[in-house]
């Protein structure tokens, strides 16, 4: 294992060159280029903006505000794992010729959709601002809270990298169970409307402490739940450590199996 | 893994397994229907490899295709892992499988070397440390800023051979790519091994060139259906080869 993450470590001027590339050129050829990291937050924004304000009505207040904080740290996750999957699976060619620590190609879609996120949050402070919700101290709990999640991501990019050279079928499962863990995951609702009796099920889910805590410290200005996001960073780490293990695993015959 | 100062790379009693399946089933249904009727075949790409490369020789590797050649540099770059026995490798190796692989078509000459050079693990001040020198080699001129889906065939193989071969690696590993560019550039790529030959570096080559063996190997290994059949000084090793290929023929 020490062998493994120094091994990693070695290579991290791949890694920062790889997520150059996937930032350089996700938007290549495009008249706006590198602005779109922008525009597609922004957008987003106006869309729900506008039909929350004016077609649907919802009860909760500044309703808008409540899904964006809640919308773009599930996006990370999201996309992480849909580009994840496959990063191992589309570098075949690579894999077959040259040899490097394999991780190095999920954590770099990770990386990517992490500093994605970091620079939505340039959309979305200026919108909390403008729809008047306070900012507080709590903000302090960002990055403890944004690590926790980017924990959680890794592992489960690294896993399901390795996994999908062996089971292909995972690519086109994937987008399923995504969109069914988004509806069970309180993202566009308030955790509170959850049903007493099914609530001990949703707290099985790993990521809904770490949405509750990002709209915690945005929205609402309260600190995060410091019990369940501290089970759940413990958690992540071993979950990290066993993912690594099963990757070092696994990963021996991937060039043989692509 | 052990260091030895002696030997840069070791391999002890590796043997090689490849399931060769008639038709390969991946999907869940197709494991149901066809539940034990699979036909996998075992094919044995290597057998009980014992090699020593000692630090600073040049190794060659011949043999007819599909001996194993490059079945056995893809495991010593650790591409690929052995069935069973050990390698044991005493320093950084850089692998020249296929020139240019991890090439990006949209990205300059000069920012792939960047990127090339780190997937082949070297940082960033190395590659600093080099730059020039490897876009001199590869004589793009000002080609070296333009995005290399312009390149011809050659420009990109001379890039690619020349990033490999100018980052230091301790241990080079070269699968049939010195047949590269025109035979100007063949003779500098065949002089810039032998630099890095006086350099003390250990280089471990496929080539089906008898000439070549002659001119570069200090030792031979003869791989014939994934055994060693012989193994020893270039000269005597390449006779006994020629004479197999002479009454195979």
């Amino acid at each position: 294992m020490r062998r493994q993450v120094r091994e990693i470590y070695e290579y991290r001027e791949m890694l920062k060159n790889l997520v150059a590339k996937e930032l350089r050129t996700r938007y290549k050829g495009s008249v706006l280029g590198f602005l779109w990291t922008f525009f597609n937050p922004l957008f987003l924004l106006i869309i729900y903006s506008t039909v929350f304000s004016f077609v649907m009505r919802v009860q909760i207040e500044n309703y808008t505000m409540f899904l964006f904080v809640a919308l773009l740290p599930w996006n990370y996750l999201a996309s992480s794992v849909l580009q994840g999957l496959v990063s191992i699976v589309q570098n075949g060619s690579l894999v077959k010729k040259i040899y490097f620590p394999r991780e190095v190609l999920p954590l770099s879609i990770v990386m990517t959709n992490l500093i994605n996120y970091l620079l939505s949050l340039l959309i979305l402070l200026p919108a909390l601002i403008i729809f008047k919700v306070r900012l507080t101290p709590a903000l302090f709990a960002f990055p403890l809270i944004l690590g926790v999640e980017t924990l959680l991501v890794a592992s489960l990019v690294l896993l399901l990298s390795v996994a999908n050279v062996y089971f292909r079928d995972l690519e086109h499962i994937a987008g399923i169970i995504i969109t069914a863990w988004f509806f069970l995951t309180p993202v566009f609702y308030p955790a509170s409307i959850i049903p007493l009796k099914l609530k001990a099920f949703f707290y099985l889910n790993p990521i809904t402490p770490v949405i509750e805590s990002f709209r915690n410290v945005f929205f609402y200005g309260t600190w995060p739940e410091w019990n369940s996001l501290g089970i759940l960073a413990l958690g992540s780490l071993i979950l990290l450590f066993l993912s690594l293990a099963i990757f070092e695993h696994f990963q021996k015959a991937v060039a043989e199996e692509i | 893994m052990e260091k030895n100062s002696i030997n840069a790379v070791e391999i002890s009693d590796v043997w090689k397994k490849f399931f060769i399946c008639q038709d390969r089933t991946r999907s869940i249904k197709e494991r149901l229907i066809f539940w034990g009727r699979q036909r996998v075949e075992e094919f044995w790409a290597l057998k009980n490899i014992n090699l020593s490369a000692p630090v600073g020789k040049t190794i060659g590797l011949i043999g007819r295709n599909g001996s194993g050649k490059s079945t056995l540099l893809k495991i010593i770059s650790r591409i690929l892992y052995p069935s069973s026995g050990e390698i044991f490798i005493n320093g950084r190796v850089s692998t020249l499988l296929e020139l240019g692989a991890g090439f990006h078509p949209d990205f300059t000459g000069r920012e792939n070397i960047f990127l090339n050079g780190s997937i082949l693990g070297f940082s960033r001040k190395e590659i600093n440390l080099h730059l020039k020198n490897i876009i001199e080699f590869a004589e793009l001129g000002d080609f070296i800023d333009n995005p290399i889906r312009n390149y011809s065939s050659g420009m990109y193989m001379r890039l690619g051979f020349s990033i490999a071969v100018h980052v230091k690696p301790d241990i080079l590993l070269i699968d049939e790519v010195l047949a590269v560019g025109d035979l100007a550039f063949q003779e500098k790529c065949l002089a810039r091994i032998k630099d890095l030959q006086k350099q003390g570096k250990t280089i471990i080559f496929v080539t089906h060139s008898p000439a070549q063996v002659r001119e570069l190997c200090d030792l031979v290994v003869w791989l014939d259906r994934g055994e060693i059949r012989s193994f020893g000084a270039a000269e005597q090793v390449v006779a006994e080869y020629t004479a197999f290929l002479g009454g195979a023929i």
